[in-house]
């Protein structure tokens, strides 16, 4: 229902063009959930705003770039092309593509009601005015499992804990009854115990509704439980991607590896960590070549730090981007 | 290094209060929050307590009340040395002066706890500087280049200013502030959390090593169960000012005893798509400490909870050696977590 390709995203800045975005291509099936991974830096939110064109106003989005969505209408949207302030963009953020992010308190309007807010999406996206829209709130606070619904429903934000605010965040972004649901850290804030009700919620829904999942987070231990389908972002590229299980049972690429390795575990207190060597660069620093040559243990050089290397594909949906991989590569 | 079994610190029925103002403007009656009630444990030299809870437990609170960066309400911090322990809680802020550089704080936040105004060398100073531990200038850069070394740091980098640095050179920094004088005892304040996986792996393995060559003690305070276990020798788990469980890092997540403790290891997903994942559901919401539930203050969440547990606070007893829990019915539940073994090296396919 949405592919992406070569989608490429600079800023202008006071100390030149930055790139944080190189190239990045993925697709999300109906039904499914696209987790994307990657540490600080690595452009997976500015990759997905880019989908809703929520970029600020000193982003470029590179020309080459093709972000096509299946509406539910069946007509294909080139989400590139449309205008600011259009009829379609208007309709496709949240009518058709649902967003939620990490900090609810942020995202909320502190002013409003929760049920205000809501139904104030409900209005815009379905047309349902006063009663008949103040009861769908209400049915969507129940779905996402707030207590009381019917109290909930005109208090304010700041009235609600974390956990809470997060299952409104979730009711407000179904609300508009998206197709695909944006995800952007949304249980990084929350308690583990608060984040375990979260992920069961959020699958549950998913599986009900069928709807497309992009889940966007830094933690592995996350990803093997609510994603079908991961891609490792590092530095503004997808350096892997396939399946949840062939991305974390077998990592394909040095950095996925590193990065699983580098993960302390509960179930498991014996060997000591191995860190990744080095620091992540800053997006305005990237290294040539592979971007994570210079922390890499298996680096070639000569190859590694000036060729950018291509994109191999291993089997069906599995794919990295890595030297070591590409068999077409002349053996000095 | 095991750590020896002699205490540095005792920490005795701990209580802090914060004042949340008076209810009404004639009502003489304020309200009081008791963030911390009645915490009892002892950290033993060279060794490492893992402090963990969700947010609003009290567990940075506890760690401040041991640095007396706040006043305790109640309760006793014994700090043992060469003579008499000492109890900090009484102790005024001139008295504390002299006992400062023993005990050191790394916070969470590695941007805005640097100086961005001083220089990496003087923020590492600081503390020999503000105790007039040394005087040469030449003593305190030896001293200074020393830490910065063992702490992984350019020596070139001293010179600059901390907006240069990523946030894992930044934590480095922190960490060399915190050692440069000798402490006995450094709290960990969530040092690692907001770091990246890759980076914070690092950290960890820095502070295990520093750990290994100077004896320090240290209390690491996280929300993080996974990263407390690889760095603790033994665990402490909070929940909303009191402590449910206290035992060795082996004891506590292969057999906790505490249906809270079993709850929270449950939640934290492991990054491994073939392990069930199955989050013992708790009810509602953690307690507002404000209005904590009387009883076993878990109780309204717990899965197991019988009417006794609404009424009588549950004793901290004994279960097994060094394995301390609250609950009334804890010897009745079998929550043992199978272990994982490490994972085989897998070939670039």
């Amino acid at each position: 229902m949405l592919t992406v390709e070569n989608l490429s995203i600079s800023f202008r800045t006071d100390e030149g063009r930055i790139t944080p975005v190189q190239g990045v291509g993925f697709s999300v099936a109906e039904g499914r959930t696209l987790g994307i991974v990657g540490e600080s830096g690595s452009g997976k939110s500015v990759s997905t705003k880019a989908l809703m064109r929520l970029l600020p106003g000193n982003a470029e989005i590179d020309t080459k770039a093709r972000m096509r969505y299946i509406a539910k209408s069946g007509e294909e949207i080139a989400i590139e092309t449309l205008k600011a302030g259009s009829r379609t963009l208007r309709h496709l953020r949240g009518g058709e593509i649902g967003m939620i992010f990490q900090e609810p308190m942020a995202s909320f309007s502190p002013v409003y009601t929760i049920g205000n807010q809501i139904m104030e999406t409900i209005r815009l996206h379905r047309g349902l005015k006063g009663r008949a829209g103040r009861d769908l709130a209400v049915a969507m606070l129940t779905k996402v499992g707030i207590s009381n619904p019917s109290t909930r429903v005109d208090q304010y934000p700041h009235e609600l804990s974390g956990g809470m605010r997060q299952r409104a965040m979730i009711a407000l972004a179904l609300s508009a009854g998206p197709r695909l649901l944006i995800a952007d850290e949304p249980t990084t804030a929350l308690d583990v115990t608060i984040q375990a009700q979260v992920l069961d919620l959020m699958r549950g829904l998913q599986r009900d509704l069928g709807m497309g999942m992009i889940f966007i987070t830094h933690d592995l231990g996350v990803i093997a439980h609510v994603a079908d389908d991961v891609a490792v972002m590092y530095l503004g590229t997808i350096v892997e991607t396939g399946t949840a299980r062939e991305v974390l049972k077998s990592p394909a690429h040095p950095y996925t590896r590193g990065l699983i390795k580098a993960i302390p575990r509960a179930d498991r207190l014996d060997a000591r960590l191995e860190a990744v060597p080095g620091d992540i660069p800053s997006p305005s620093a990237r290294p040539a070549g592979c971007p994570f040559h210079p922390r890499c243990a298996e680096v070639i050089p000569g190859l590694c730090d000036r060729a950018t290397p291509p994109e191999v594909v291993l089997s069906e949906g599995r794919r990295v981007r890595c030297h070591l991989h590409d068999q077409t590569r002349a053996v000095a | 290094m095991t750590p020896d079994t002699r205490p540095l610190i005792e920490i005795r029925d701990l209580e802090v209060s914060f004042d949340l103002g008076k209810r009404g403007f004639f009502s003489g009656t304020r309200k009081q929050l008791k963030a911390v009630d009645g915490v009892s444990f002892d950290i033993r030299r060279g060794e490492t307590v893992g402090l963990v809870g969700e947010s609003g437990s009290g567990k940075t609170t506890v760690g401040r009340a041991i640095l007396r960066v706040i006043a305790p309400s109640g309760g006793q911090v014994l700090l043992h040395g060469d003579g008499a322990p000492l109890d900090l809680v009484p102790l005024g802020p001139k008295a504390l002066r002299p006992l400062r550089p023993r005990m050191s704080l790394v916070f969470q936040d590695p941007y805005s706890s640097l100086n961005p105004r001083m220089t990496v060398r003087d923020i590492i100073a600081e503390p020999l500087v503000a105790a007039n531990l040394m005087r040469e200038r030449d003593q305190i850069d030896a001293r200074v280049r020393e830490i910065a070394a063992r702490c992984k740091l350019d020596l070139e980098h001293l010179r600059r200013f901390p907006h240069a640095f990523s946030g894992g050179q930044r934590q480095r920094i922190c960490i060399a502030r915190a050692l440069v004088a000798r402490p006995d005892f450094v709290v960990c304040d969530e040092s690692v959390s907001a770091l990246d996986v890759s980076i914070q792996a690092e950290i960890i393995n820095l502070l295990k090593d520093l750990q290994d060559e100077t004896g320090t003690s240290f209390l690491f305070i996280a929300h993080d169960l996974s990263v407390v276990a690889r760095i603790s020798h033994r665990v402490a788990v909070m929940y909303v000012g009191r402590f449910v469980e206290y035992a060795p890092t082996e004891s506590l997540f292969f057999h906790p005893r505490h249906p809270y403790t079993h709850a929270l290891l449950s939640a934290v997903p492991e990054p491994d798509p073939d392990l069930p994942f199955t989050p013992e559901r708790l009810l509602g919401e953690i307690p507002n400490p404000a209005d904590a539930p009387p009883g076993c203050r878990f109780h309204t969440r717990c899965p197991f909870a019988r009417p006794r547990c609404a009424l009588e606070v549950p004793d901290w007893r004994k279960l097994a050696s060094d394995h301390f829990v609250a609950c009334h019915y804890a010897g009745e539940f079998d929550f043992r977590r199978n272990r994982t073994s490490a994972p085989k090296e897998t070939e670039p396919t």
